[in-house]
């Protein structure tokens, strides 16, 4: 009995095993987060997964890549038949339930950058246990993802103000009371960020030498560049004592601003600035000059001036470029910013669409050809810029020989031909390299350009041509294009900042006249003291801080016009409630004659309040976590 | 197993003799555990699942032989050896099963504890080659729906007492001769297959199944050979089947009109589409190619189809062995048009073929040996799209740019192929799309199934043994062939003497040929296999049982598509029951499910769900001798325990414990270079490991009450609370601050619900042969959110859905539409994008002026209702026979789709559509075209808002706006029959010829016009289907 007894016991015991290997599915292979740091072929693919969360610059319209610099400002308008997410923020759609261009959850058109910085942390935690990678690669790695970290840090806090800051991961089954993190105050923010940036300079190196395969990836220059416009926004007016946000704080009674404004934040932000213009030099950066390819005709001097100013956008890896986005390819954007019919054998083509459209009181900028405001030149009648005129032959570079056109077109500096494209403009390139025989734009009613197709007009009459490469050709059933990384930095960028910070630390200097005429040389205009002098109706301007304060903010808003620096640059200069709220014109484009054509038509009443300075949270991040507050406002 | 057989001869004593016999009922069938009782001695035995008996007795005694439901008999032995015997049905009262399948076994009819619906197979006969069509209204305690009528493609949703989780699986649990099966394969059965349809509801009706129990489970047995000579059963049916309801479209001259206001009522400055010239000149019906009015339903979709279905039994056997060997076949054809210029068909031509042979041998006396194969097989036909996906274009193309063709013209007149019409190879021509190819699916689901069962009466008497190994594989493939159109567009025209010139807009990207692209190959194949042991004995007034069952279960689908999909879905378990009768009054049971399942972590991966009821039968009790005759049966039922779900996550969140990680996604990925020549995918994380996730567990409690009245009125009500806890959920409490890539999950979401069941039926045979019959059921089924992890909506207590049923939606209230810009103006700021007059107002609930989340409140009903019910009456004498049938539904909403709707603005039902360069621009409803509001009448009330010709946000929020009553009532079944007399069928040789005309959703009545009801939100799609149909059937 006892050995049956056993027996039974024995099969039990036997079957209840085989039960327990039976629900043994998984094998150990199964991928999980530890093998990809267990060799470096892993982890680098988990550098690059750090490195893709970087904002796609170029992108005007996507589900997860938006640029809002481009598409909520005032630089380009649409119209209903193309709306990138970012344009309803430009028409004061900005909501709390769902806001456009959101960063912080990744939603309607925004990356989700905590989502970024969390896995920069993942890298950080982890890169130190793959073993077959050498010392001096790691620490680079390590240095680039400290970037990357920091980069999207500061993208987070130039959009909302304080932000909670994420220095390590919270583990995945913390209590909920510990994921409810608070904000951290905005000189903290970039404090943070300024620390992990000098944390990368160390290990980063100082130019990329293979650059087959690597440029585009993250050296010392890009870093010190990078950490200039850090401190330059730090120190500009929206975050250093800004009184409107003295009474910002959060429920635990932390103010998220300073309210005291700190001279000293404009020195360190100028050091920076030296400090990576001094870099950039060392690396073989500077300005842009074109020199002409074998197979182009003669190219007159006006042109080259024209290809001098587009191509150190467009041209891609010329000396200028500190930091190209090679994963924010200039395309579509090319697409967007031609006029459909250029080619008017191809008008019917949907090749080129030219949605974006560049408001007048943009291209009212530029300056006259003397180098000043069109409404400080003396010899220039703004009064009459409306009136029409006709091109001449002085002028057949710039605008058709006897084309009806409107005398706001024309004795603009060379920026304004070389980055507008309008009605009677001539538009070089595009496979007409002859200088006596190039495309023009006709796009009044009825003509090749003019509004045929809803899905692709444009509602201003003037096209962004800074965009499009000069080499592109457009064919009936595609668009031939050379594209080219976005530039996030180039050089002039650089200058700008270096010749603000100069002047808000010592007011006008000859040190930042010689960067500001640097910039004005190449763009074919006198210097700035001599024009001023020479045509302003306010000659002294150069000679006071404040007045070299507007000047230095005008070159900017035109050297870098499209390139998604006016959009953050009026927010944190606090200019944005008075340009944001001027209505956005262009020409009466429905209109066939001259006369009715060359009319400013109001599209929209742009209105912008002290709220729009930061983004709005959105409302189910509070209602997830009730410590973090709303932006004021919102 | 010989020996135990001698023992029972030996057992039976020299002195007396030894009475074997047969038992039957009138429609000579055997009748299993008919007791057989000896009058003087009381000695007792039950007849076998032959109906055989035999018992010793002296050549004088008297034999009792008994059944519930039957007329007693007394029979004299009287030196008899055989004694063969036909029972009768009680008086005034029709046959009823008696013995009833339950989990793993069957049980007798009065001592049932638990929740079991027997659902004769009769009721849900209905002229469709689909079976989960007929379930809505037929089951109490099913809440079923039906949203689409496409051929192969109209499985009806259906939920065991409605939903109580809010957790993945849903829907019951479906045993097929014992085996876990598929919806799919539920539909494809055939009626006249069906033995049993039982339904089990409550916690001791499933706890046996453990873990995969908690939504209840459907279990249908197929029928079983008979012995006797060989019966045929034929039944033929054709049917004709159309539309239940389309959807009216405006006329052309209305679309443009409205287009052009579209435009220009959101953007003055944007050139219109179509010019005065085009609206004055196009007539729809005339037919001109330079001014076309297409109405593009009618080019692509015929009125009717005709279907068929041909199913064939036989059934007999001997002493050894009996068998039921069954063939159908059914043919469904879809309402697409064909064009004679293609030689392929591109119609939906679905045929199923299904064979059964169930074989019954006995292999010694006490030992039987069943074999069940079966094979179902599906041939599909179809358009490269579906049937759906063609009417959903048609709800996307532009009726006035274009003709689905142009005839050959003398410019053309070489042209070998259709020149479809396009207007400049962008826009959508469904005509084409249809028309281009077509796509052959092939499905095949073949099982095998072998079970052996031992009577032990040797040991013991009442010890049976039994064990069932079980396989199936099934295969699906689809294939489609197709050409790429060709498109001609109109390149000018001469509208005085009416002529044009057509151009070919896609000469570079058009072929004439036809291309092959491989589809899906899916296969995948299941084991199964239990061995259990049975006992059951009547101990005087003691009726004692107990069952323990072990059983297997592993499916695989090898080309799952991922590596944690194609690993094995296991389950393993121990289950058992005990019951105690006493003097057929009081009843006890006790079941458990012991279960294991391989989605658990280790510490988690076994679950213990017991089970206990007691039943009361007042009837048979002393005092209520007097009420008898009246009350002829009372029974009060009480059921209380747990039942569990492993099926908590879909198919590619399996191992929660385990995280999932995807090592090359390119969506993460980065490139550098000067050329981009360097780049290298990234690393996504889908899910993070959480070792502590388990079952879903189910705590029933039910309670019912069985009233036989006058033996003609039937009623059973049941009353159920059914209490869900741990139901996986999202964590919301993890702000994206905290950076991750998917939200955790965790068991924390606990449902109550609530309902009743009842079943009522009247049956009355008046002496002239005349019957009526008189049924109604009811389900009532409800349930509320107990604990939900949700945010914390500040100030906003009418967010939080504890309380509240599941799927019940939260919206705005919607105000009425914005007078004018100044209403605009003055009005709280709504927060979702683009928004002015003649669009949507909401109202500010929180009053904080401006309208975010905060501002939702519960709105309507829940989407799945929660009342389902039918009622229908029979008639007839044995010649002619009359039923209705009527169900309805009650107490849902539905939102009509405002994307899918909304007129000129592109819609896209996935991201093929989105990628394909195509224009999908939504048609104009009739019923929009009729009230819209618009500058010129400003109906603050209209049913669509300002016209638009891309998405307003603000419009397509969750509100009232869109939200209608489901509640509807249909005609869902009418049929009338006619029996052939015995003398005319005699000379032909049939035993019996019936012949009937039926007729499926013949009439509906609700208030919402706009499509069929059923279809709630998505009436665009293939509308449910109105039958004609003819049958007859025969028995040789």
């Amino acid at each position: 009995m006892q050995r049956k007894l056993f027996i039974i016991v024995m099969l039990i015991t036997l079957s209840l095993t085989a039960c327990k290997k039976y629900l043994d599915v998984v094998p150990d292979n199964i991928a999980t987060i530890d093998h990809a740091f267990n060799m470096r072929q892993q982890a680098e693919k988990f550098l690059f997964t750090c490195y893709s969360y970087l904002p796609r610059h170029s992108v005007l319209s996507g589900s997860a890549n938006e640029n809002p610099a481009l598409g909520a400002g005032d630089e380009l308008w649409f119209h209903n038949f193309y709306q990138p997410y970012s344009w309803n923020i430009a028409r004061g759609f900005q909501n709390v339930v769902n806001p456009y261009n959101n960063f912080w959850q990744g939603t309607q058109g925004g990356k989700d950058l905590y989502q970024g910085i969390s896995d920069c942390n993942i890298f950080l935690e982890n890169i130190g246990r793959t073993p077959d990678i050498d010392q001096s690669e790691r620490l680079r790695w390590i240095a680039e993802v400290k970037f990357l970290k920091a980069y999207y840090h500061y993208y987070l806090t130039r959009m909302y103000g304080p932000i909670p800051i994420k220095r390590v991961n919270l583990p995945i089954n913390a209590d909920p009371e510990t994921v409810r993190v608070f904000r951290d105050p905005v000189d903290s923010c970039f404090n943070y960020v300024v620390q992990l940036l000098d944390e990368a300079i160390a290990d980063l190196p100082d130019l990329i030498t293979n650059e087959a395969d690597e440029l585009g990836r993250v050296t010392k220059p890009i870093a010190l560049a990078i950490k200039a416009e850090v401190l330059v926004t730090a120190a500009s007016p929206l975050f250093n004592g800004n009184p409107d946000y003295a009474n910002f704080k959060d429920s635990r009674g932390v103010q998220l601003f300073n309210p005291v404004y700190d001279p000293e934040k404009w020195v360190k932000a100028k050091e920076a600035c030296k400090e990576a213009i001094d870099a950039c030099h060392a690396a073989g950066h500077k300005l842009y000059y074109y020199s002409q390819s074998v197979r182009q005709y003669n190219v007159p001097e006006v042109i080259r001036t024209q290809m001098n100013i587009r191509n150190a956008f467009n041209e891609k890896w010329n000396a200028e470029i500190v930091w190209g986005n090679t994963n924010s390819m200039v395309d579509n954007l090319q697409i967007q910013s031609t006029p459909r019919g250029l080619d008017p054998a191809l008008r019917a083509s949907r090749s080129t669409l030219g949605n974006c459209a560049v408001p007048l009181k943009i291209a009212a900028l530029y300056y006259s050809k003397n180098g000043v405001p069109i409404e400080e030149d003396n010899s220039w009648n703004y009064g009459a810029r409306f009136n029409l005129t006709q091109g001449t032959p002085e002028n057949k570079y710039y605008i058709v020989n006897e084309y009806t056109t409107v005398r706001f077109n024309v004795d603009r500096e060379p920026r304004y031909y070389a980055n507008l494209g309008f009605d009677g403009g001539v538009w070089y390139g595009q496979g007409k390299f002859d200088a006596d025989d190039t495309w023009y734009v006709s796009s009044k009613k009825g003509e090749p350009a003019a509004n045929i197709a809803n899905d692709s007009y444009n509602s201003t009459g003037i096209w962004p041509k800074k965009y499009v490469n000069y080499v592109n050709v457009i064919q009936s059933n595609t668009y031939s294009r050379e594209n080219y990384p976005w530039p996030i930095i180039r050089l002039a960028n650089l200058y700008l900042l270096y010749a603000e910070a100069l002047n808000e630390v010592n007011g006008p200097s000859n040190e930042v006249y010689y960067y500001l005429d640097l910039i004005r040389q190449r763009a074919g205009l006198p210097g700035v003291v001599d024009a001023w002098t020479a045509y302003s109706t306010n000659p002294t301007k150069p000679s006071t801080k404040e007045g070299l304060r507007e000047i230095i903010h005008r070159e900017r808003a035109i050297e870098l016009m499209f390139e998604g620096q006016r959009f953050w640059d009026l927010r944190r200069w606090k200019k944005a409630i008075d340009e944001l709220n001027q209505p956005i014109t262009g020409w009466d484009i429905d209109q066939v004659t001259p006369a009715g054509y060359y009319r400013e038509k109001v599209l929209y009443q742009q209105t912008f309040g002290l709220k729009d300075y930061l983004w709005p949270i959105r409302e189910v991040e509070i209602f997830a976590n009730n410590n973090t507050v709303q932006n004021p406002g919102w | 197993m010989l020996t135990a057989f001698y023992l029972i001869h030996l057992d039976a004593g020299a002195q007396e003799t030894l009475v074997t016999g047969t038992v039957k009922n009138l429609n000579d069938e055997f009748l299993e555990a008919v007791s057989v009782v000896v009058k003087r001695t009381s000695q007792t035995t039950l007849t076998n699942h032959l109906g055989e008996y035999s018992i010793s007795v002296q050549p004088n005694d008297s034999l009792i032989f008994s059944y519930a439901g039957m007329e007693p008999q007394t029979i004299g032995v009287s030196g008899r050896k055989v004694i063969n015997i036909i029972m009768r049905p009680a008086a005034g009262r029709e046959q009823l099963e008696d013995v009833v399948v339950v989990a793993f076994g069957t049980q007798k009819k009065s001592e049932i504890v638990g929740s079991v619906t027997q659902v004769k197979p009769e009721e849900l006969k209905i002229p469709s080659s689909n079976l989960t069509t007929a379930l809505a209204g037929r089951v109490p305690g099913m809440i079923a729906f039906q949203r689409t009528g496409e051929p192969g493609a109209d499985n009806a949703e259906f939920y065991i007492r409605g939903l109580t989780t809010f957790g993945y699986g849903r829907g019951p649990l479906i045993l097929i001769d014992g085996i876990e099966s598929t919806t799919n394969d539920l539909a494809r059965i055939n009626v006249d297959d069906i033995q049993s349809f039982n339904v089990y509801k409550d916690a001791t009706a499933t706890a046996l199944y453990g873990s995969r129990a908690a939504n209840g489970v459907i279990a249908i047995n197929t029928k079983e050979g008979k012995k006797g000579k060989t019966n045929v059963t034929l039944r033929v049916e054709t049917s004709l089947s159309k539309n239940t309801k389309d959807v009216e479209l405006a006329d052309p001259i209305t679309y443009m009109k409205l287009n052009n206001e579209a435009i220009l009522t959101r953007d003055p400055l944007a050139p219109l589409l179509y010019s005065e010239e085009k609206i004055d000149n196009t007539v729809p019906g005339s037919g001109s190619y330079i001014f076309p009015a297409t109405d593009w339903r009618k080019e692509l979709f015929k009125d009717h189809t005709i279907n068929e279905r041909i199913n064939l039994s036989l059934s007999g056997g001997g002493d050894v062995a009996k068998y039921y060997v069954a063939g159908t076949f059914t043919q469904d054809n879809g309402l697409l048009k064909v064009d004679k210029r293609n030689n392929f068909n591109n119609n939906i031509d679905f045929k199923t073929y299904s064979l059964r042979s169930n074989v019954n041998m006995y292999i010694f006396p006490t030992t039987e040996m069943i074999v069940r194969l079966y094979g179902v097989f599906e041939d599909y036909n179809g358009p490269i799209y579906s049937g759906g996906d063609m009417y959903t274009r048609v709800m996307r193309a532009n009726p006035v740019l274009f003709p689905p063709y142009y005839p050959i013209d003398e410019k053309h007149k070489y042209v070998t192929h259709i020149m479809f019409g396009n207007y400049d190879g962008t826009y959508l021509n469904p005509y084409a799309d249809m028309v281009k190819g077509y796509q052959d699916r092939g499905r095949s689901k073949i099982g095998a199934q072998l079970e052996l069962k031992q009577d032990l009466k040797a040991i013991t008497p009442g010890l049976k043994a039994r064990g069932r190994l079980s396989t199936d594989r099934h295969s699906y493939f689809t294939i489609t062939r197709q050409y790429i159109p060709f498109y001609y567009g109109l390149s000018n025209y001469n509208i005085r003497d009416n002529t044009y010139n057509i151009y070919l807009i896609n000469e570079a990207q058009g072929r004439e040929t036809l291309s092959y692209d491989e589809g899906l190959k899916q296969i995948n194949s299941t084991i199964y296999g239990e061995a259990a042991i049975d006992y059951y004995r009547t101990l005087g007034a003691h009726t004692i049982s107990g069952m323990v069952i072990g059983y297997f279960q592993e499916r695989l689908n090898p080309n799952a598509g991922n590596i944690q999909e194609s690993l094995p879905f296991r389950n393993i378990g121990l289950s058992g029951r005990a019951t105690y009768g006493y003097k057929n009054r009081y009843h006890a049971e006790i079941n458990f499910g012991y279960n294991g399942s391989e989605r658990f972590h280790q510490s988690h991966r076994w679950g213990f769900f017991p089970s206990a009821g007691i039943a009361w039968t007042v009837s048979n009790e002393p005092f209520f001798e007097n009420l008898k005759d009246k009350i002829n049966n009372l029974k009060l039922r009480a059921t209380y325990g747990y039942a569990g779900k492993d099926d908590i996550g879909s198919a590619s969140d399996r191992f929660f414990y385990l995280s999932e990680v995807n090592l090359n996604n390119s969506s993460y990925g980065a490139v550098f270079g000067r050329d981009n020549g360097y780049s290298r995918p990234g690393i996504s994380i889908s899910r993070y490991s959480d070792p502590n996730i388990t079952w879903e567990t189910s705590r029933d409690a039910n309670f019912a009450i069985e009233l036989s009245f006058l033996r003609k009125l039937n009623l059973i009500a049941e009353y159920y609370i059914r209490n869900r806890y741990n139901i996986l959920q999202q964590r919301s409490s993890t702000p994206a601050s905290m950076g991750l890539w998917a939200q955790p999950q965790t068991n924390i979401g606990e449902a109550e619900g609530k309902g009743v069941d009842i079943d009522l039926n009247f049956n009355h045979t008046f002496k002239n042969n005349y019957f009526i019959q008189l049924m109604g059921n009811f389900t009532y089924a409800t349930s509320r959110y107990k604990v939900y992890e949700d945010y914390n909506y500040p100030g906003a207590p009418w967010r939080d859905r504890t309380g509240y049923p599941i799927n019940q939606r939260w919206g705005y209230i919607a105000l009425g539409l914005f007078a004018d810009e100044a209403e605009v103006a003055n009005s709280p700021t709504q927060g979702f994008g683009e928004y002015m007059a003649g669009d949507i107002k909401y109202k500010d609930v929180n009053g904080d002026g401006r309208i975010t989340e905060l501002d939702m409140v519960p709105i309507g009903y829940p989407t799945t209702p929660e009342i389902v019910y039918g009622f229908g009456i029979s008639g007839g004498n044995d010649r002619f026979d009359i039923s209705v049938f009527f169900q309805g539904s009650g107490r849902s909403s539905f939102w009509i789709d405002p994307e899918a709707t909304a007129p000129f603005t592109p819609y896209y039902y996935n991201s093929d559509e989105r990628n394909s360069g195509i224009k999908y621009v939504n048609q104009l409803l009739k019923a929009y075209a009729d009230s819209y509001w618009s500058e010129d009448n400003r109906d603050l009330y209209a049913m669509w808002p300002r016209l638009s010709t891309y998405p307003i946000t603000n419009n397509i929020q969750s509100s009232t706006w869109f939200m209608r009553n489901g509640a509807f009532l249909r005609l869902k079944h009418i049929e009338i029959g006619y029996k052939f007399t015995p003398q005319l069928l005699k000379r032909i040789g049939l035993s019996s010829a019936r012949l009937y005309l039926s007729g499926v959703n013949l009439y509906t009545w609700s208030k919402f016009k706009t499509w069929d009801i059923e279809m709630a939100g998505n009436g665009l799609r293939y509308p449910n289907q109105k039958v004609y149909n003819l049958g007859l059937l025969v028995n040789f």
